[in-house]
């Protein structure tokens, strides 16, 4: 069932993973795991540790040995080319940010707007005012960041490629509390304001909480289960056993 | 010591510095950007070298020869990179191999073609003096012409699109393409950039290096070394290790004998390994 | 079910011990002494010219044996073997020349010196590579500017050594040639002599390189070229290993180049000239890296092929056809022409799996087992005084201070980028302090590397299974077990106790690289337990097992506990509850809390950390 969206279009899309199974070289760690963001949602990803998440959003992007089922963004099977599918407008954040070390931050994010076919300058002055913190860095190399600052670095420089739906693989992993709290409020902006929508995988509880509307949670290498944040809110007994804390 | 004798020798050194870091750059560019060791160089230095010495001979002016050596290598290196190197992705010592190859078929061919016989260029510079000494106009231009070919690559590599791409592809290939960065023909448009670059210092070297099958071997082990041990930022490693090692080397050289002075530089080359083993550039906070 | 292990019908392990076990696992080497012997008889029937030509095909072949084994073996692309071969050459030529009017005959001199003279070079080189702890890069590019240095050299090196007169670019000349007999009325061998001496030696030097490749010492080669960094934690010296084996590479190399003096009757620097140099690895690619036979296959191609197209191999249509062969082959072929065939009859031969798998098979941790893998009498003991670990802007480990006795189960837990994983490295050694000390056994191990840190009885299980993956399970074992006990079988006993601990008895020839995930869990976790450490550090073990080997596991640790200091990185909280612990916290690089899983469950504190509640987020 398609969605009428009354965003601005630059953000709606349908992204969707059938049945998929996926590891590295002869392992293979997630299967059978199926999930969908429709346009303008939040969806978390839980899950214990080395459970399978950051391979499923790999497997997302194209980037891990693609064993079983299928990408769909808009109804249309991805094609299997990682630039491709960034192009295509799959943003990705990955775990541990992975920003360009040796190139300035205005230098990351033209990277990201260049080579999906955006003016550089355009995406740059946009970056920066959702994320005034890297205004004043600008002309600084990506490498002489803090971890929070890099944090932000790597969403912007995603945002540049102007993506439908956007990955982020444990975005609050290190950082301090008020560069989280930043992150999270501009999320929530750009999902509001453009009908971004965004799959979180994150260990962070709250922070999901605070954003998403429903939540898949995996667990035994598949997605085993769907809930409602509001489920995950009440329901202790649920959350001590998805997290076996 | 006089100080005419200290002026021209360090204006030799520097010169000397100069003609290498030429040679180099394009080494040093498709290493640097694309971790790829080409053994081939020196045959497209040669390669540029013929290039422009057929072109002036057909009555072109020196700097068009120039521009055809520069785009013929260019193009060359674009057909090698599409048919060898991008199947031999990330296997560093095998490209090494495969390069030699190439370089091998190529200087084999140019004995064929051209045989071992240069005629000269036919060009005469005036010579500069300093003090009692002299030193030709040439070499004194190529110092100005390694450094605008430094500041023009810096800028290329800086300031547009596909040098911030290149940059980035080189940094984190995963992450480059999950940001839309189509990896496959960044490669090849290096690759052609640093063969060109290869053709631009034979031609532009071809008055005081006559064309030769073999010329390009001379260049290419000093070249090499050179830019292993630059380290990981390829262009001030790269400046930074020619122009001491080449400009040592030259010191040395004329003081004692040549050989001395490729002594040193190869002294110097293991000296360096031992200290930096990942380059002397490996902890410098620049771009480039 | 348990397997029957009793002596004889253990299987696969590295040393077998009965007479006809010997003969069997030899039977290569008898096969390639008769065919060594059958060639070196039918050197006499060729005609005496190609005899001549061959024997410098022999020689270069044995020259890539040298590279091979270096490279092929090891993993290091030395171009400096033709050093080692030039200065053997001039060296070996040089006694020669002084030495053989004593003897008559010239081998005996030019032999063993030029061998000398190649070994002690390639020491040389040897210590800045590998005791400099150079990456491939670097060492082929050190081996590579040594060539150069000594070509450079050689051009304008003057010098009379008693009779011999060395004249730079001209070279040596009047070298001897061949000469076995002794005594004045010995004569110079026929080219078809010359040839099946040649054969002799080269097929000696082959015979000698293969059993130390089977033996112990060649096993280790093989596991440092498969993982460097768990040969190391097994306890073994790496750079210890590949440096002897870089001196071995050398003194072939040498000894070849004294036998292309006495060949040659004169050299001059081209020997160690840049494309003699790039020559070596073309014989070894052609004929098949690491096969050691491949070589002489590789050089007798390419020398046969210049023989055959007429004009020396250097220059001329020789050239062009290696030129696009060098291209061919790095791009479609994998193994040279050995490889090619032997991959063939391999398919056939190649250890596969025995019988299928059966989930929940077997395991179990019998008490007197691993009583017996138990290291006696040691302290084993470690604490971590303050230590404190700065990289570039951060510091993931920050003033913590714990200590560890034997007869306890540890858990660290924490959230991630706590610091779990780099308190684990600097205990290792892997990863130097910036501040503290780490005390091993009472003894301050703070600057110790990371074999000795092993060799004191600390055995570490990391996330990833690290494992040999070319070698069989039991050779994995083994490889563990032979450091410890130091005795060959002592270490096939404790291999086989291993084996049924760790249910993998039914697939001891299987190669290592084929097991499933799990299993290769377990194999790792074997071979810590044949390190019989007093001190097991186990990153994550649990991962990606299933709930039964999960029990089999947590009863083990439990065991272990009784005689070593387990401490165990875990994520997974029914597996800590499981293994009563005493269980600490880590946030933020330091100590947060310590105590009981269940009084940790009760801390708000705790769950907090893990759960990263904070009530922070501002709505938009």
């Amino acid at each position: 069932m398609r969605r009428c969206s009354t965003f601005i279009s630059e953000g709606a899309g349908m992204f969707e993973l059938r049945d998929a199974s996926a590891g590295y070289k002869e392992t293979v760690i997630v299967h059978h795991a199926s999930l969908r963001v429709d346009s303008g949602e939040i969806v978390a990803l839980l899950g214990r540790n080395g459970v399978g998440k950051t391979t499923l959003m790999r497997y997302a992007m194209g980037l891990c040995r693609q064993v079983a089922g299928e990408a769909y963004l808009d109804g249309v099977p991805l094609p299997q080319s990682t630039s491709r599918r960034a192009r295509l407008g799959l943003g990705y954040v990955p775990q541990g940010r992975r920003v360009f070390p040796r190139l300035t931050v205005a230098e990351n994010i033209a990277a990201a707007a260049v080579a999906c076919g955006h003016k550089p300058h355009d995406s740059i002055a946009r970056v920066f005012r959702e994320f005034p913190m890297l205004r004043q860095k600008a002309d600084a190399l990506a490498v002489t960041l803090s971890g929070g600052q890099q944090q932000v670095l790597a969403i912007g420089r995603s945002l540049a490629t102007q993506p439908k739906v956007l990955l982020l693989d444990e975005p609050t992993e290190g950082i301090q509390p008020s560069i989280i709290d930043e992150i999270a409020g501009s999320l929530l902006h750009l999902n509001r304001q453009t009908g971004l929508a965004l799959l979180i995988a994150e260990q962070n509880l709250d922070f999901c909480l605070s954003l998403a509307q429903k939540a898949y949670v995996m667990s035994g290498g598949t997605v085993a289960r769907t809930v409602t944040t509001d489920q995950l809110r009440t329901d202790k007994a649920l959350l001590h056993e998805m997290l076996s804390v | 010591m006089q100080v005419d004798l200290v002026g021209i020798t360090l204006i030799s050194a520097v010169a000397s510095a100069s003609v290498l870091l030429i040679a180099t750059l394009g080494l040093a560019v498709v290493f640097g950007l694309m971790g790829v060791i080409n053994l081939a160089h020196g045959e497209f230095i040669m390669l540029g070298a013929y290039a422009a010495l057929l072109s002036t001979r057909a009555g072109l002016p020196f700097w068009a020869a120039i521009v055809v050596a520069v785009i013929l290598t260019a193009a060359f290196g674009a057909v090698v990179e599409v048919l060898l190197i991008r199947r031999l992705y990330s296997r560093i010592l095998d490209t090494m191999l495969a390069t030699w190859g190439v370089s091998l078929v190529l200087y084999q061919a140019a004995v064929v073609v051209f045989g071992a016989v240069t005629p000269g260029l036919g060009f005469s510079f005036p010579s500069v003096n300093i003090g009692a000494y002299g030193i030709s106009a040439y070499l004194l231009a190529l110092i100005a012409v390694a450094a605008l070919l430094t500041a023009a690559l810096y800028f290329l590599l800086t300031r547009t699109s596909y040098g911030v791409l290149a940059r980035a592809a080189v940094q984190d290939p995963q992450m480059s393409a999950a940001i839309g960065i189509d990896a496959a023909r960044i490669n090849t448009a290096t690759f052609a950039l640093g063969c060109g670059l290869a053709g631009f210092a034979g031609a532009v070297l071809l008055p005081v290096v006559p064309a030769t099958p073999g010329m390009g071997f001379a260049f290419v082990v000093k070249a090499f070394l050179g830019v292993v041990i630059a380290g990981p930022l390829a262009l001030s490693g790269t400046v930074m290790a020619t122009g001491l090692l080449g400009a040592l080397a030259n010191i040395t050289a004329s003081v004692w004998s040549a050989v001395f002075g490729d002594l040193l530089f190869f002294g110097a080359t293991i000296a360096l390994l031992w200290l930096f083993p990942q380059g002397i550039s490996q902890r410098w906070r620049l771009k480039l | 079910m348990s397997t029957q292990v009793s002596g004889g019908e253990v299987t696969d392990l590295s040393l077998p011990r009965r007479k006809r076990d010997a003969f069997l696992a030899h039977r290569g080497i008898w096969m390639a002494l008769l065919l060594v012997g059958a060639l070196a008889a039918a050197a006499s029937y060729v005609d005496s010219y190609l005899a001549y030509v061959a024997t410098s095909w022999v020689i270069f072949g044995l020259l890539g044996l040298s590279l091979d084994l270096i490279w092929g073996r090891a993993g290091v692309l030395s171009l400096g073997q033709t050093a080692f071969f030039g200065i053997g050459g001039y060296l070996g030529s040089v006694a020669a020349i002084n030495l053989a009017p004593l003897t008559g005959n010239t081998l005996i001199w030019s032999g063993p010196v030029g061998s000398l003279a190649g070994a002690c070079i390639a020491g040389l080189v040897g210590w800045l590579i590998f005791f400099g702890r150079m990456a491939a890069l670097q060492a082929t590019i050190l081996t590579y500017t040594v060539t150069l240095i000594i070509w450079t050299s050689a051009v304008s090196f003057h010098a009379t050594v008693g009779v011999a007169v060395i004249g730079g670019d001209n070279g040596l000349a009047e070298i001897p040639p061949f000469v076995v007999g002794f005594g004045n009325a010995a004569a110079p061998l026929s080219p078809n002599g010359m040839l099946a001496c040649t054969i002799l030696i080269a097929g000696g030097a082959y015979l000698l390189s293969a059993s130390l490749m089977r033996s112990p010492f060649g096993l280790l080669v093989d596991c440092v070229r498969l993982n460097a960094e768990k040969t190391e934690l097994l306890g073994y010296d790496t750079r210890k290993i590949q440096f002897w084996l870089f001196v071995l590479a050398g003194g072939i190399a040498g000894l070849a180049g004294a036998l292309f003096g006495h060949w040659a009757n004169y050299l001059t620097p081209s020997v160690f000239s840049v494309q003699e140099c790039l020559l070596v690895p073309i014989y070894v690619l052609v004929g098949g890296r690491g096969t050691l036979a491949g070589p002489f296959v590789g050089a007798l191609l390419v020398g046969g092929l210049s023989f055959w197209l007429g004009g020396g191999v250097i220059g001329g249509q020789t050239t062009l056809v290696m030129g696009l062969g060098l291209m061919v082959l790095v791009l479609f072929v994998d193994g040279g022409v050995i490889g090619a065939a032997t991959s063939l009859v391999a398919k056939g031969n190649r250890l596969r799996a025995v019988g299928t798998e059966t989930e929940g098979e077997h395991r179990h941790s019998p008490v007197t087992a691993l009583k017996s893998i138990a290291r006696q009498g040691s302290d084993g003991s470690l604490e971590a005084r303050a230590i404190v670990r700065r990289f570039g802007g951060i510091t993931p480990v920050n003033g913590v201070s714990l200590t560890f006795q034997p007869g306890r189960v540890y858990c660290l837990i924490g959230p991630n980028g706590a610091g779990k994983s780099t308190f684990l490295r600097c205990c290792m050694g892997s990863h130097s302090l910036s501040e503290g000390e780490i005390m091993l056994a009472g003894k301050r191990a703070t600057t110790w590397k990371t074999f000795e840190r092993a060799r004191a009885g600390l055995g570490v299980k990391m996330q990833t299974p690290q494992i040999f993956d070319e070698l069989s399970v039991a050779q994995n074992l083994w490889v563990a077990a032979y450091q410890a006990e130091h005795d060959r079988r002592a270490a096939d006993r404790k291999v086989a106790a291993v084996l049924t601990t760790i249910g993998l008895a039914a697939r001891t020839k299987l190669r290592a690289g084929e097991l499933s995930h799990g299993q290769q869990q377990w194999l790792d976790i074997g071979m810590v337990l044949c390190m019989s450490p007093a001190v097991i550090m186990l990153d994550e073990p649990a991962a990606g097992m299933t709930a039964v080997e999960r029990g089999v596991l947590a009863s083990m640790i439990r065991e272990l506990a009784s005689s070593a200091a387990v401490i165990v990185v875990e994520h997974d909280m029914d597996f800590v509850r499981s293994l009563d612990a005493e269980t600490i916290v880590l946030h933020q690089g330091e100590l947060f809390a310590r105590g009981s899983i269940e009084e940790l469950r009760r801390n708000e504190a705790v769950l907090d950390v893990y759960l990263g509640r904070r009530r922070h987020v501002r709505t938009a």
